[in-house]
């Protein structure tokens, strides 16, 4: 079994199934392009993008949704050609897609980014940083200004 | 502000040419052409990789506590939400 050293987590093992795959990188780290998901009963809802490739590489995320109840993705045709998804219709979050915001600590306070999600296909798992083609979602989203949905109820 | 149709050129000081290449009904694709050391990036992408770059500039283990702050209810919300689920 594959294993991956990580500075925050220790030594992890891993399956290249679990594996999500970014083909363009991610802006400002355009060569990692493996990162691993990790996830914890006792940090829910939280999601850990560890890169495989830089072990001091670590997103934390957050399912959209737990951020936004009322999130919706609209992804470019060419972000869905990507990962191998069709341009119609949007793929359904949590059924089609893994989506998650990257979290921030700015001088104001905790924000996500829902500006630009990262969106897994979750058949394939490849993935891709969208910036969303509806602008009225900030890079910068204050985190607990929507009171999150019931824990359990969150999809990714 | 300047109008240009397709196929006309602005140029930007002496090296940066910026032509209208196609118009279609809500995008126009632009040709750029600069000096090779000129960033040339849409401005949501260099705000996403700002945003990326100082997203992981503290670790997680001093970031993660203070998210979880705000998305975790308090201990006592969270039993008597399983009590009621049974």
């Amino acid at each position: 079994m594959p294993q991956a050293d990580t500075r925050h987590f220790g030594t992890i093992q891993y399956q290249e199934a679990d594996v999500f795959h970014f083909p363009r990188g991610l802006p400002g780290f355009d060569q990692q392009r493996r990162f691993l998901p990790l996830a914890f009963p006792h940090t829910h809802p939280l999601i850990f993008l560890q890169s495989i490739e830089d072990p001091g590489l670590c997103f934390i995320t957050l399912p959209v949704l737990a951020a936004d109840p009322s999130y919706r993705l609209e992804l470019a045709g060419e972000d869905l050609a990507l990962i191998g998804l069709p341009r119609r219709p949007q793929p359904r979050i949590g059924e089609d897609v893994l989506c998650v915001a990257v979290l921030s600590i700015r001088e104001d306070g905790p924000t996500a980014n829902l500006l630009a999600p990262l969106v897994v296909n979750l058949r394939n798992r490849l993935g891709v940083q969208a910036v969303s083609q509806n602008s009225r979602y900030s890079h910068r989203h204050p985190l607990g200004a929507t009171r999150p949905a019931a824990r359990e109820a969150v999809a990714c | 502000m300047m109008s240009r149709r397709k196929g006309e050129v602005i140029l930007i000081g002496d090296e940066i040419e910026i032509v209208i290449a196609h118009i279609g009904r809500s995008r126009v694709r632009v040709g750029i052409r600069a000096p090779r050391n000129t960033a040339i990036l849409a401005r949501e992408v260099k705000l996403v990789r700002d945003e990326n770059v100082a997203a992981v500039a503290l670790s997680p283990a001093e970031t993660a506590g203070r998210f979880l702050k705000i998305l975790q209810p308090p201990a006592d919300e969270v039993s008597v939400r399983h009590e009621a689920g049974k």
